[in-house]
């Protein structure tokens, strides 16, 4: 008995003084946080998105890239800018990570701020409004923006499909007021003409009325910018309600929800560019696993957080060799200091606005599966 | 045209709307519960329909498992929920929260079992015809306001001329009174819940091959419940449909006059107009209770 007492009493003790020194006790443990909407209408996101920041833990893990066992600490955002400050809030105050992983446009607008005044890394693999690439030193992008996927699409929609006559309709937040803007500003230069707006609350869930309105401005196609369940519905009542024009959208309706939808047959949709058939040992593990551990095809959205994952082992790496500590400062200037990375898709390297440029593929729905038609890469 | 396409989408959409709000409001003006989790109703009612479907089980066993699914839910919570909090002098805010929790774990729970994305009820009856030049109608349409009448008919006699109807309408006045008579009041309120949550089922299946489901779309059916509920007069079950069609069609006819981003709003506009000007809404009493 007083044997099993001395034993508890050293356990204790040794316990005890692990967590009065600094850092002792999880100096090894590597915990980044993720804001991903993981209830609501978005949730379908965030199984997307989870798939590959998670696949991306499990190999870091398996090849011991780090002094200790990383972890992802998962906050709900439900792809909203106010739950999504009050999560980056925990996982900046009490999770204390130097890494965020963001998505959606208006969430990472919004957290973006307490990650500069923090200097915590946010990488965001999912939102693509425009603004996302002025967010400050703290703010990355891996993914490329939207305005890219639309000056991607117009060319080929006029020249190729000989469409003039455009309705947009948006969901009235930052994102789709960003789509706005940029149709606008390009498609008279494209060659075509912005015939009637129509923007949607966030949470609208009828659109026959606006289908109705699309038939009768007789557009030649119907560019969709919304995202989630709205982004379905809206396709599906407009198909539903007698419009038959070709349908335009952009990378975030290439989730197996919205392919899976017999209505989305058809769909011109516009995405990054990522070679799934490269001979570079990343990317053939990255598609090899992802296909054993979910049974299906890798799409864009998981090869960014599956990167945006790689890159801060990558980075925690280099630092822990340096002996440095991982905190959100050295992160980043790690990232300037070492340029370019080896990550899925090849050798990449940031622009100077903290985002990686892919090259952008026009894309159309067959037999609910994206198939590309053309290539378009704005970095040569 | 368009006003005309307008009007029947509007009525279409008026009459799910009426279907969801009118079981609200006669459990509301029954029982005086704040049934929050009304949504989570339609949510079951519509999933189940789809699992059967998808399943292959067919429409008439869909029907069966969604209308049983949603009265099982409204009996349960209201045995194990509402009736304790009752018991023990609970208030009303007490009521709304428990009601309010019950609507997110479900929400939760369907996520878990059937998944948190977007799913549909294919069927060939969504897809409109043209019926005239310019003017799109589906078949569902048709069926939406048909099911409307016909359920609103049924309701109406058996509000009238049934012995539950009628202690239905006297609970809502009098409980103490129904006690007096000999009456039941916990059960004329499990006959509430029973009525109410089959009301909401045609709307979820309707709803579920229309604009599609998802796990989180209760709160936006309960929104337009509450908003027909007080427009058309709290207790008042014919009230509740006039402002759930009335909803419907000003959603769709705002179209017209504003742009679409205001459509939504002009519901809570209706809303806030009859709060200030008519707070007993359209057909309800003045009396406060």
């Amino acid at each position: 008995m007083k044997k099993t007492k001395n034993l508890f009493a050293v356990f204790s003790v040794i316990t005890c003084l692990s967590l009065l020194i600094p850092g002792y006790a999880f100096a090894a443990d590597h915990t980044i946080g993720a804001l991903f909407p993981l209830s609501g209408p978005n949730a379908t996101y965030g199984d997307v998105f989870m798939s590959g920041s998670d696949l991306a833990v499990d190999h870091i893990n398996a090849d011991k890239m780090l002094s200790g066992p990383m972890s992802i600490a998962y906050e709900d955002s439900q792809g909203l800018p106010q739950p999504a400050v009050v999560g980056m809030t925990k996982l900046v105050n009490v999770t204390n990570v130097p890494y965020v992983l963001s998505a959606f446009t208006g969430v990472s607008k919004a957290i973006s701020t307490l990650g500069t005044r923090n200097k915590v890394v946010a990488v965001n693999g999912g939102g693509v409004g425009p603004d996302l690439a002025s967010l400050g030193e703290y703010f990355w992008n891996v993914i490329p923006l939207v305005n890219l996927e639309v000056r991607a699409v117009l060319p080929y929609l006029v020249k190729e499909k000989g469409i003039k006559r455009v309705v947009l309709i948006y969901i009235d937040d930052p994102f789709g007021n960003s789509i706005l803007e940029e149709l606008e500003s390009t498609l008279k230069e494209a060659g075509g003409e912005l015939v009637e707006t129509m923007s949607v609350p966030t949470t609208a869930q009828q659109f026959s009325g606006i289908a109705a309105k699309v038939r009768a401005a007789k557009p030649d196609a119907v560019y969709i910018a919304s995202y989630g369940a709205q982004q379905i519905q809206i396709v599906k009542q407009l198909r539903d309600n007698g419009v038959d024009q070709q349908l335009v959208t952009y990378s975030g309706y290439l989730v197996p929800d919205a392919l899976a939808l017999p209505e989305s047959e058809g769909i011109i949709a516009t995405g990054q560019g990522v070679n799934y058939k490269s001979d570079d040992p990343i990317t053939k593990r990255f598609v090899t696993d992802y296909k054993a551990k979910y049974d299906r095809d890798p799409t864009a959205y998981n090869v960014n957080y599956y990167n945006a994952t790689l890159l801060y082992a990558i980075l925690a790496h280099a630092l822990e060799a340096d002996g440095k500590a991982v905190s959100g400062e050295n992160l980043l200037a790690k990232r300037k200091e070492m340029g370019s990375f080896d990550l899925v898709g090849g050798t990449v390297s940031f622009q100077s606005n903290g985002t990686l440029l892919f090259p952008i593929q026009v894309k159309v729905v067959k037999n609910g599966k994206p198939e590309v038609i053309d290539t378009i890469d704005f970095g040569k | 045209m368009l006003a005309l396409q307008l009007t029947i989408t509007g009525l279409q959409t008026g009459a799910l709307y009426a279907l969801t709000a009118v079981g609200f409001s006669l459990i509301f003006g029954s029982t005086r519960i704040f049934h929050f989790a009304h949504g989570a109703t339609f949510i079951i009612a519509a999933y189940l329909f789809y699992f059967v479907n998808v399943s292959g089980y067919g429409l008439i066993l869909g029907v069966i498992a969604a209308t049983a699914g949603a009265i099982i839910f409204g009996l349960l919570l209201n045995r194990f929920v509402y009736v304790p909090i009752q018991r023990d002098e609970g208030s009303f805010f007490t009521v709304f929260v428990a009601s309010f929790g019950i609507g997110i774990v479900v929400q939760n729970v369907i996520g878990m079992v059937f998944g948190r994305g977007f799913v549909t009820v294919q069927t060939p009856l969504s897809f409109s015809v043209e019926i005239m030049d310019g003017l799109f109608v589906s078949p569902l349409a048709w069926i939406s306001m048909l099911c409307a009448a016909i359920f609103f008919g049924i309701l109406w006699c058996f509000l009238k001329y049934s012995q539950m109807g009628k202690a239905l309408r006297a609970l809502s006045d009098n409980p103490e009174l129904v006690r007096v008579f000999g009456l039941n009041p916990r059960f004329i309120s499990a006959c509430a819940f029973t009525i109410g949550s089959i009301l909401v089922v045609p709307a979820a299946i309707i709803s579920g091959a229309t604009s599609g489901l998802n796990p989180a779309m209760g709160h936006h059916v309960m929104l337009i419940s509450l908003a027909a509920t007080i427009v058309g007069g709290i207790g008042s079950v014919a009230g509740t449909l006039l402002a759930g069609l009335a909803l419907g069609l000003a959603e769709s006819l705002a179209l017209l006059y504003v742009d679409s981003q205001w459509t939504e709003a002009v519901t809570f506009a209706i809303l806030f107009l009859f709060i200030i000007v008519r707070p007993s809404g359209l057909l309800g009493r003045s009396a406060a209770h």
